[in-house]
């Protein structure tokens, strides 16, 4: 371990913790790649570290999150359970099966949710739809809302189709259990554009779960000698750095910026995964 | 007004985490590279080495201990969540945040035994 490699990895876990914070996505999707490609980690390795990372982005982000309640706490631990449920399931699934039909079919979806965000937002011109509590939300008290910094104004909001959000929860468990990726990156879309949450609150709240989702997995990871202390401890520097530093800013930035670039992290998180399930990449 | 308490405290439960992991993994890293600590070469986690390894406090299980904390954060959250559910009873987030609780047991245990 040199010197060069540990800056290198320190400044890609900040990176990967920023944008995994700012995103809600933990940060897994960039870590993962950037490790194995540019520092030729191993890949389990890679996944390792990346588990572990999530769990560091989670936590550090959410402190601030839950402070400017931008994180939906009730919401949260609502399809908290669907998630780690599904985690469980998947993890038992993981290290048995061959997985590149159900990269190529995930990266399908996260297209097609990247795509149902892009022209719901060019067709309305907006970044959120307000919607009400269905029965489930309103008895389980699960509207929220914050006061946005970068508009100045108190945002208040509905959660529409709750049931449907926990069955997408529960296979967003499924996958990242799978795949070690994919909480996040199915998660928000579903609040933002299914149950009408506003981009920041979708952000926060699935940052806020992502970390739980990882931590069921992650003693699995550990177990199958996934996890190396020494290809981990700078990444989780980094990424607690990347982390807090973004968490602070995401409550200035626009909605709608927050939204463009989720849709084309995700639409590119779709074409590699596709890509990867039809053996090109 | 409670809910805002929970919250100040349930951040709070994650900044404690977080800087306690932190500071040990430092701890662990620069002891380990200034003693040139060989009780732990690999580097690859092991539970039962966290739990019952014969170097107690050596470096490398100072190290470990960061991510075992680090790992116990979430957890903590969930914990200290379903406590404050079940005081103010609030019972439907009571028993929502317990089977989350249940859920990761379970994981971690699978987990251990393998």
């Amino acid at each position: 371990m040199t010197p060069e490699y540990i800056l290198f990895s320190f400044i890609i876990s900040v990176f990967s913790g920023g944008a995994g914070a700012l995103l809600g996505l933990g940060g897994g999707v960039f870590l993962v790649p950037l490790l194995v490609y540019t520092l030729g980690v191993p890949m389990h390795l890679a996944a390792g570290a990346s588990i572990l990372a999530v769990i560091a982005t989670s936590s550090a982000a959410a402190a601030n999150y839950v402070d400017e309640e931008l994180t939906n706490i009730r919401l949260g631990m609502f399809l908290e359970l669907a998630t780690t449920l599904g985690a469980v399931t998947g993890a038992f699934l993981a290290f048995a099966s061959g997985d590149d039909l159900l990269q190529g079919i995930f990266g399908a979806s996260l297209l097609y949710a990247s795509a149902s965000m892009f022209f719901q937002m060019k067709r309305t011109g907006l970044a959120w739809i307000p919607k009400r509590n269905d029965g489930i939300a309103e008895r389980l008290r699960l509207s929220g809302g914050y006061h946005d910094k970068a508009t100045g104004e108190n945002v208040a909001y509905g959660v529409d189709k709750s049931p449907i959000l926990l069955g997408v929860s529960y296979i967003a468990g499924i996958i990242s259990g799978l795949l070690g990726i994919g909480g996040g990156a199915i998660k928000v879309p579903a609040m933002n554009i299914l149950g009408g949450v506003p981009m920041k609150a979708a952000v926060a709240t699935s940052n806020f779960m992502v970390g739980v989702t990882a931590a069921a997995s992650a003693m699995v990871y550990i177990r199958y000698g996934h996890c190396d202390a020494f290809i981990t401890g700078p990444v989780i520097f980094g990424t607690l750095i990347g982390a807090s530093i973004a968490a602070r800013y995401t409550n200035r930035i626009n909605g709608s910026t927050i939204k463009i670039l989720f849709i084309a992290v995700l639409a590119f998180i779709g074409v590699k995964m596709i890509l990867t399930g039809v053996g090109i990449w | 007004m409670v809910e805002r308490l929970m919250e100040s405290r349930l951040s709070l439960i994650l900044r404690i985490g977080v800087a306690a992991s932190a500071a040990l993994m430092a701890i662990g890293l620069a002891l380990n590279l200034m003693t040139g600590d060989a009780s732990y070469p690999t580097g690859i986690l092991s539970v039962e080495w966290i739990l019952f390894g014969d170097p107690f406090l050596e470096p490398s299980h100072i190290l470990f201990m960061g991510f075992m904390i680090l790992l116990a954060t979430p957890v903590t959250r969930i914990v200290y969540s379903a406590a404050s559910f079940i005081i103010r009873r609030d019972y439907v987030y009571a028993t929502l945040t317990s089977l989350v609780l249940l859920v990761l047991i379970f994981s971690f245990t699978m987990g251990i035994r393998g």
